[in-house]
């Protein structure tokens, strides 16, 4: 057995005895995974969903505090990096359920299952779907949720973006580097980003937003050719290549609901910031509601939630 | 088995097969999420060696291919078998669910 992650042999579908489990992929996750380590905490990883969490989707980030500028890719790269050089362990599997039996959790994975003292969810949120006719239909052939991945494929292309927050607004202002047209939809008269994000957008000579506006329908045959939107004259169609979609997201919190409970709006409920109603079970990131939704903050529940694991281990 | 590097050219060889299924991945060096899944396309050509040949083609070296399958996202992972595409994923996805995803599409497929 190996003693620092109590792993037998190196074949799936067997049971495992661990100090703790974390689940996800994200900064909160590779900041809990950094901190584990180094507290000699015997722990596995289970990078869920999509490794490095949204940030691994940013463009550019400029707001984390020491560097300029650095693409979210990089800096969860060099974060996993750093957690596996005190001896953080990692597997790529999926959370089924987790729930309370006696004094520990037996959590059930793709192909193995792992009774834990402690579990640390940073599993974050998937971006939300807006729910239009078109959407699933045209996903990868011009509907996108990731213009760091896609932008490239719109170049000199007319291409649609939804929303109002800071990802929406980020997210054009990465997008119109490469497209020839920008139109930007948004339900309210005002941005809810930053208003530096908004004010660099507005001055853009290739963007346009129409505030007021809802997306009804993506229209094509074999990948987007145009939208129907609701404007406050009326229904409107417009002539497009593409739609990038940022109307929010959802907590990954399904199968946790037998374990915590819940915020009314799908994220785990937490007190002093990472206890969660399971006196054995912490939460960090995106999939709590702690109120701003940055990298830096996941780091911060990240390395909480595991010094509290830590704590409580002794 | 490792994933073979093939470019726009010969795709038609590699999705012909009919003793294997075929997953041809379509990505590019400045996208997250396909730096993610390399590891992944990795082990799960390990495990299915003898059912899936795994392939991968960088959108920016192969860019009239691309346009060929409507590439618009990255990664995008088309499984073919004796020259028709039979499946179409976009995005991420982790080992265990493509690897089921992949071995039920050749059980599907293969005699």
């Amino acid at each position: 057995m190996d003693l620092k992650t109590g792993l037998v042999g190196s074949s799936s579908s067997e049971n495992r005895e661990l100090d703790l489990v974390i689940a996800g992929g994200g900064p909160a996750a590779l900041s809990a995974a950094l901190y584990a380590a180094r507290y000699d905490i015997e722990h596995i990883v289970l990078e869920s969903y999509q490794p490095g969490g949204q940030a691994a989707l940013t463009a550019l980030i400029e707001n984390y505090p020491g560097i300029k500028t650095i693409s979210g890719g990089d800096l969860v790269a060099a974060m996993k990096k750093q957690a596996e050089s005190w001896g953080g362990v990692f597997e790529s599997a999926s959370v089924i359920s987790a729930v309370p039996i006696n004094d520990r959790i037996e959590i059930k994975a793709d192909s193995s299952i792992y009774s834990v003292k402690h579990l640390i969810i940073a599993t974050g949120a998937a971006p939300a779907k807006l729910g239009v006719p078109g959407e699933d239909k045209f996903y990868g052939r011009g509907v996108s949720y990731c213009a760091t991945c896609d932008a490239p494929f719109f170049r000199n292309s007319h291409v649609l973006v939804v929303g109002g927050g800071d990802s929406a607004v980020k997210e054009a202002l990465h997008l119109s580097e490469f497209v020839s047209e920008l139109t930007l939809v948004h339900r309210r008269d005002k941005f809810r980003a930053e208003p530096y994000l908004a004010e660099k957008l507005l001055s853009r000579g290739n963007c346009n937003v129409l505030w007021n506006t809802t997306l009804k329908e993506i229209k094509g045959d074999d990948g987007v050719e145009s939208v129907i939107l609701n404007t406050t004259d009326g229904e409107r169609e417009l002539k497009l290549d593409g739609v990038f979609m940022y109307v929010g997201r959802k907590p990954a919190t399904e199968p946790f609901v037998d374990l915590v409970e819940l915020n009314d709006n799908g994220t785990i409920r937490t007190r002093d910031i990472v206890h969660t109603s399971n006196r054995n079970v912490f939460a960090a990131g995106d999939v709590t509601d702690n109120g701003l939704r940055q990298i830096v903050t996941a780091v911060s529940d990240g390395a909480r939630a595991a010094s509290a694991v830590f704590e409580m281990l002794q | 088995m490792a994933v073979k590097h093939i470019k726009g050219n010969e795709i038609e060889d590699a999705a012909s097969s009919k003793d294997k299924i075929s997953l041809i991945d379509f990505s590019a060096s400045w996208c997250g999420p396909c730096k993610m899944l390399d590891p992944v396309l990795n082990k799960v050509s390990d495990e299915l060696d003898n059912k899936v040949g795994f392939y991968h083609i960088d959108v920016d070296e192969s860019p009239s291919a691309s346009s060929q399958f409507g590439i618009r996202g990255v990664p995008t992972m088309i499984v073919f078998h004796d020259g028709q595409e039979i499946d179409r994923m976009v995005g991420f996805r982790d080992r265990n669910a493509l690897q089921k995803q992949l071995e039920d599409l050749a059980d599907s497929k293969l005699v």
